[in-house]
């Protein structure tokens, strides 16, 4: 990694256990970002920040006064293109990232879900799991919300989802939850093999993981349910 | 261990947090038990960069002045056991 890369990332590379190799990992990925509202701000900004190559990101809709009330989008970018309005912010913040729309066809190599609906999630997630890639949804709620995360092999979203489903708007601690949907990933991205498959729940700011498990007959564990 | 001199980093013409960020990365290519020899300047770095290495478990050898370079100092670490290791 040349001098330019080191400097930028310095603080990240001075963790114990966090190398060269995992931030060249980082690097390499190519992360799907799905939905950009509010409640995706924090997380986007992670990312770019960490130091994903690729970021590629996903939203039909345009700003909405309440994705303004977050600190990504201005109440300028009200009525743009999400996607757009994100990148505009992003961009800036490093020239070692690249930043697009997600393109028709691409193949992530990590997958982050803010998606606002139920059913998107679940899509979202099956289409990495069917990939055999790691992934992180998280699922706001009026307390704060969850994160499902999925490494390759571990027991599905549907597996360990909230049955309420991800609610919008959510209020308390929603930065701290989309930034930490955003670490863990990176993490599963840096260090490929020693994530366990978990949920973590952040209610009123304090957050507590537990492994998930499979459902009894669920898809994930049957033939091509990839390594488990 | 083999006889052979051990790696050296030069970063005499860092300041920190690079010069300690160069030192790990080169530790993170030994095993437990070897040596890395680092160059470094005056001041704020020669005082931080063993104190950064103990706290992540190396071991501190040496630290003197450099020969024929005013101003810079040598420091000799051995990678710890007990240091996190690179994630492969
Ligand atoms: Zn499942």
């Amino acid at each position: 990694m040349n001098d330019e890369r080191l400097e930028r990332y310095a603080r990240q590379l001075l963790v114990p256990g966090f190398g060269e190799a995992a931030q060249e990992r980082l690097g390499r990925a190519r992360v799907r970002v799905v939905g950009a509202d509010a409640v995706a701000s924090a997380g986007l900004v992670y990312l770019v920040q960490a130091g994903v190559g690729r970021l590629w990101i996903e939203d039909a809709e345009d700003v909405s006064p309440s994705d303004a009330s977050g600190w990504l989008f201005a109440p300028s970018a009200v009525g743009s293109p999400r996607v757009e309005a994100a990148r505009a912010v992003l961009a800036p913040l490093s020239r070692f990232v690249s930043i697009e729309p997600y393109p028709k066809g691409g193949v992530p190599t990590a997958t982050l879900v803010f998606a606002s609906s139920g059913p998107q999630a679940l899509a979202s997630a099956e289409a990495a799991r069917r990939a055999g890639i790691p992934h992180v949804v998280v699922e706001p709620d009026a307390e704060g919300g969850a994160l499902v995360v999925v490494p390759p092999g571990a027991p599905c979203y549907a597996c360990a989802r909230s049955t309420a489903g991800a609610g919008r708007p959510a209020q308390p601690g929603i930065a701290a939850l989309s930034a930490l949907g955003a670490a863990e990933l990176v993490l599963m991205i840096a260090n490929p093999e020693s994530t366990p498959g978990r949920r973590i729940d952040l209610v009123r700011g304090v957050a507590t993981a537990r492994p998930t498990s499979r459902l009894p007959g669920c898809a994930c564990g049957g033939p091509g349910a990839g390594a488990t | 261990m083999s006889a052979s001199a051990p790696p050296r980093v030069d970063v005499r013409a860092y300041a920190c947090p690079m010069t300690y960020v160069k030192a790990k990365i080169a530790l993170e290519r030994l095993a437990a038990g070897e040596r890395l020899e680092v160059w470094l300047a005056a001041g704020e770095p020669v005082e931080n960069l063993p104190r950064s290495a103990a706290e992540d478990g190396h071991r501190v050898l040496a630290v003197e002045p450099l020969a024929g370079a005013p101003g810079a100092f040598r420091v000799v670490l051995e990678k710890g056991a007990g240091a996190a290791p690179e994630w492969p």
